[in-house]
């Protein structure tokens, strides 16, 4: 089940796939635990999003922001106040399932398209405070150097402090899938007017899950902060909203580790791509346009499906109604 | 507030002016990008580098003439052309298989779209600012109630009542237009009476890509045209879009007046804070009416 | 020659992956880390940075390289994106094993670089990116900056404009960082000099304003002697633009610093404005001497296009590198910082000194007016006025205050 692929066959696995990053500072330079790092962060911001956008259905298009409000938390704290660390970090996702509440209440009863634009505009504004708020955010400069304890600074100390907690938000997330809220919110991305006509509130439970989408995603920007000892306006811009809703499309939005997957495609790209050309979002583009046209459920999307012709018995899983359902309704 | 001391009804009228000169550009750019998402659904993300590459198509053409001063017009012409068939091709080569997905994986394949385009253009015209002179008989400004107003923003506020009126003929008085407005509710009913709904996709695509197009040339004399103009053109007009109803052409006639107005008398009363003007205006009008100001087809 | 160029990369990441396989035999070389943006509009001003870098590196290396070692270097494009940027630099340090970090014209990206540099103990020479706290606030033993920063820009605009007779000023910019450290770094230095001025009000922008007619007007509705403009970039070209069309540049003067350099005015051709005060820290026709001359030459020679201010800061960070390890006798890390500091090389526009307490390096700024110019294409700056680095530096003790904050 929690591949989506192997049914219950998968827990050896995620814990041999889990031993294998324990081990990997022993045998790879130290750049790779870099980028494991790298893509553990920016997967577990996918991922949060994916709750929302695959899950529930919603078009959450600045998800960025509450990463940004994650990080901007963590590193005021730090940088300006004398509290202790655990406080920075127990804030950061706490101030931004406030901004989830505050923006979920404003967008919620708007579906969509209008959902989505309503959220760029307001995660614009927030951007411009961030951007032009020199005494307070450092304006567009944002603040660097920020010193995190020895425990968790250096290269291999901040990748296992990122893989646990990493580790720990993704389990969470998995269990809340399958408990009844998840399946709540999977049977309103399905079908919000039925689930209305059988007593659910629907705003409310859209509300409650972009709050908790943008908990994780302000776990993710706390953990950026450990990770690059730096803030600056650019982790909440649409832009990079539009680039990790890519790695949920291109790994598969309909499935778990779908984002996560996308996260280290798009990232390694980037880096491998990146040393030979200056063109590599060309590739990147390309690639989105060939994956879009012919896997349109992502990389494991399709690898789900390939596994799932192969062995009818299989019962099918909701996931795979979902992109039917959500194409027919604009015909 | 001294800032109101010189705040002078002239002052008022002119920068009123102004705000309604820019608004033309954000009109016609978006009411490309509102007929396509009316008519086609698709959340052109693609709508802004379209734009950019009219106002590049546009430097090049104006320049390959540069002895005789009609350059800027022949360009006027062929380069909105030039970038509808950019649109027709995208239309025919791929959208056309996707018309039955969802929106958000439309909205992703036109990202795709304008991140392959930047990194196009930036092949094919490299990192150099371009700049193009204003055509001869618009450089200079008028002096309107004693300030100055330029000549060529003149021309700008001229134009936008005259693309309303075409996009209004177009779209109420035309086959093609009543067509596109019943494709738009019921696209298989179109279908099912014996209309090819292709051909009539097509067409509203590329019309709209031809809007974008000209909304590039028109604005190449009065700014840097360079790489980057794309980004910041796409967000404005989608508010813009949004602001006025999806897919309502008077929206965006209405969404771009407005943006234009709090931007240009924003920067009047509160000179520092005037960015923000424009997007409090559209926070304010979702807040009260979520699905636009006039009545939205989706 | 932009082909010519990709090949030269091309071959130096051949050379370098045949260099890690036959590393046994082959002679180890110096390896600089370039990152910047490389797309997007910054990129008119960073090219010529890795031109002239790369023309100056080519020439060291052809007179047999610096302690007998190849310079060789390697880009990153950052898209004026810190995160990606950051990532770049890491992956420069932690597998290509680079020497020197240098680069980027974004500030806040110098500013992350800095810090990672600081903590690997690495040095950054940083290029283009004019935040005065690289070498301020922010400053270490580790960061280097190539070219002047808001703080001289400031001092060096002032000190022009205190001599004119200006009294009531009005400021507008860019709203961001750089806008306002120029805006306040003028304004506060103008004050001190000439106490009588006065200030009408300001307006501020977007970074990326299409049009800027509505702020032109209404600065014009105000009435001042003379407006500080304060915007950087890419803002440049469409400002001029606008006050040609106003005839803002006719009613009232305004200073704008980069207003006479040739990024600025080449895209304008003979439709620039006349009568605008820049500064710039470089001119391919001024001061014209020998060296100035014979480095516009060579440049045009193997690029087809005359040197921007870019070119220079390039060219002096590839002079500073070779002196550097050249009088420090090894490839030592440390011992490159400690003969770096203080150093003096040639350059185009005289002997240009690395000040060794804060490691801001000293130009000088010249001050024009534009012009056009018979038999030119492109306007040029007239009665120029050189401001020599020593008044335009920030004094020790303000480094050493803004240090301790």
């Amino acid at each position: 089940m929690i591949f989506g692929i192997f049914g219950k066959k998968s827990l050896p696995l995620v814990t041999l796939f889990l031993a294998g990053l324990f081990c990997m500072p022993f045998v790879t330079p130290r750049f790779y635990i870099y980028l494991a790092s790298v893509i553990l962060v920016t997967g577990l911001l996918a991922t949060s999003l994916n709750l929302v956008l695959g899950y529930g259905g919603m078009y959450q298009f600045h998800h960025a922001v509450f990463y940004g409000v994650g990080a901007y938390t963590t590193a005021l704290l730090l940088t300006k106040t004398s509290l202790p660390i655990w406080v920075a970090f127990a804030s950061a996702p706490l101030v931004a399932a406030l901004f989830g509440l505050v923006i979920g209440l404003i967008c919620a009863r708007l579906s969509s398209l209008h959902f989505g634009m309503l959220q760029l505009s307001l995660g614009s504004l927030l951007w411009v405070i961030v951007y032009r708020w020199y005494d307070f955010t450092g304006g567009d400069d944002g603040i660097h150097g920020i010193s995190m304890p020895a425990a968790i600074s250096g290269t291999t100390s901040a990748y296992y402090f990122i893989l646990i907690i990493t580790a720990l938000c993704l389990l969470l997330m998995f269990i809340l899938i399958k408990s009844p809220f998840g399946r709540i919110l999977q049977a309103l991305r399905d079908n919000p007017e039925r689930c209305a006509a059988i007593g659910v509130n629907v705003t409310w439970h859209r509300i409650l899950a972009i709050m908790i989408a943008a908990f994780f995603a302000g776990v993710a920007g706390s953990l950026f902060v450990t990770l690059e000892g730096s803030v600056f306006p650019g982790l909440l811009f649409w832009t990079l909203s539009l680039e990790i809703l890519i790695m949920c499309l291109l790994g598969g939005w309909f499935t778990f580790f779908g984002p996560m997957l996308g996260a280290f495609l798009i990232i390694s790209l980037r880096t491998v791509a990146g040393n030979y050309t200056e063109y590599w979002t060309l590739i990147l583009g390309l690639m989105m346009m060939l994956t879009i046209f012919f896997l349109p459920k992502g990389v494991l999307g399709f690898v789900n499906d390939l596994f799932r012709s192969r062995s009818p018995d299989q019962p099918l899983e909701e996931s795979s109604h979902a992109t039917d359902k959500v194409s027919t309704k604009i015909v | 507030m001294e800032l109101f001391t010189g705040l002078s009804f002239s002052v008022l009228c002119i920068q009123i002016l102004v705000g309604l000169s820019k608004a033309t550009i954000l009109f016609i750019v978006a009411s490309g990008l509102t007929l396509i998402l009316g008519v086609l659904r698709i959340p052109n993300l693609a709508h802004g580098s379209l734009y950019m590459i009219g106002a590049f198509t546009t430097y090049s053409i104006a320049t390959a003439f540069s002895q005789s001063s009609l350059g800027f017009w022949v360009a006027l012409l062929l380069a909105p052309l030039a970038v509808a068939l950019i649109g027709l091709i995208m239309e025919q080569g791929l959208f056309r298989f996707l018309y039955k997905r969802d929106h958000l994986m439309m909205l992703l394949f036109t990202f795709s779209f304008s991140l392959v385009f930047a990194d196009l253009v930036k092949m094919i015209w490299g990192s150099d600012y371009r700049s193009l002179a204003v055509p001869e008989i618009f450089q200079g400004s008028y002096l309107l109630l004693g300030m100055p107003f330029p000549r060529y923003n003149l021309f700008l506020l001229l134009l936008g009542p005259l693309f309303a009126a075409g996009l209004w003929y177009l779209t109420n008085r035309t086959l093609l237009g009543k067509i596109s407005r019943a494709a738009a509710v019921d696209r298989e009913m179109v279908g099912a009476v014996g209309v090819n709904v292709n051909l009539v996709y097509a067409a509203v695509f590329v019309i709209g890509c031809y809007l974008a197009g000209i909304g590039g040339a028109l604005v190449a004399p009065t700014q840097n045209i360079t790489q980057g103009m794309d980004h910041s053109i796409i967000i404005e007009i989608f508010l813009i879009v949004i602001i006025g109803g999806l897919g309502n052409v008077w929206g965006a006639l209405l969404g771009a007046v407005i943006f234009g107005l709090t931007d240009a008398i924003g920067i009047l009363v509160a000179p520092q804070f005037g960015i923000v003007f424009p997007y409090l205006a559209v926070i304010t009008v979702l807040i009260f009416r979520p699905k636009g100001l006039l009545k939205s087809i989706w | 020659m932009k082909k010519s160029l990709k090949f030269f990369c091309l071959a130096a990441l051949v050379g370098c992956s045949l260099l890690t396989v036959s590393s046994a035999f082959a002679a180890k070389t110096i390896k600089v880390g370039i990152v910047d943006t490389y797309s997007g509009p910054a990129s008119t001003y960073t090219n010529d940075v890795r031109d002239a870098f790369a023309l100056a590196a080519e020439k060291i290396n052809a007179a047999g390289g610096i302690l007998g070692r190849q310079l060789e270097f390697f880009t990153r494009d950052s898209k004026f994106k810190v995160g990606l940027g950051l990532s770049a630099a890491k992956e420069l340090v932690m597998r290509e094993n680079v020497d020197i970090l240098m680069g980027t014209i974004n500030s806040s990206l110098a500013l992350a670089i800095s810090d990672f540099a600081k903590q690997e103990k690495i040095p950054f020479l940083a290029t283009f990116a004019k935040s005065a706290k690289i070498t301020g606030e922010n400053g270490h033993r580790y960061v280097f900056s190539m070219n002047e920063n808001t703080a001289m820009i400031g001092k060096a605009a002032a000190e022009g404009l205190a001599k004119r007779p200006y009294t009531s000023y009005w400021i507008a910019g860019d709203d961001y960082e750089y806008g306002h450290a120029v805006a306040d770094g003028v304004w506060e230095n103008l004050k001190k000099l000439k106490p009588g001025v006065k200030l009408l009000g300001q307006s501020w922008w977007k970074v990326g304003e299409p049009d800027f007619t509505p702020y032109i007007t209404a600065i014009l509705a105000q009435k001042p002697d003379a407006v500080i403009v304060a915007t950087g970039g890419r803002d440049c070209v469409p400002f001029l633009k606008a006050a040609q069309a106003t005839g803002f540049n006719k009613q009232v003067p305004f200073y704008m610093h980069t207003a006479t350099e040739i990024s600025t005015l080449k895209p304008l051709g003979l439709n620039a404005p006349e009568g605008v005060i820049g500064t710039a820290n470089y001119h391919s026709y001024y001061p014209d001497t020998a060296e100035n001359r014979a480095f516009v030459a060579e440049f045009e020679k193997a690029y087809g296009r005359t040197p921007a201010v870019g070119a220079l800061y390039g060219y002096i960070t590839a002079q500073f590198i070779s002196r550097a390890y050249t009088k420090a006798g090894a490839i030592d890390t440390e011992k490159f910082i400690n003969a770096l500091e203080g150093l003096s090389v040639d350059s185009p526009v005289g002997k240009v000194t690395m000040r060794a307490e804060d490691h801001q390096v000293m130009l000088p700024m010249f001050m024009g007016v534009t012009t056009k110019a018979a038999g030119q294409s492109v306007l040029i700056a007239k009665d120029i006025v050189t401001i020599p680095a020593e008044e335009t530096m920030p004094s020790l003790d303000e480094i050493r205050k803004a240090r301790q904050h």
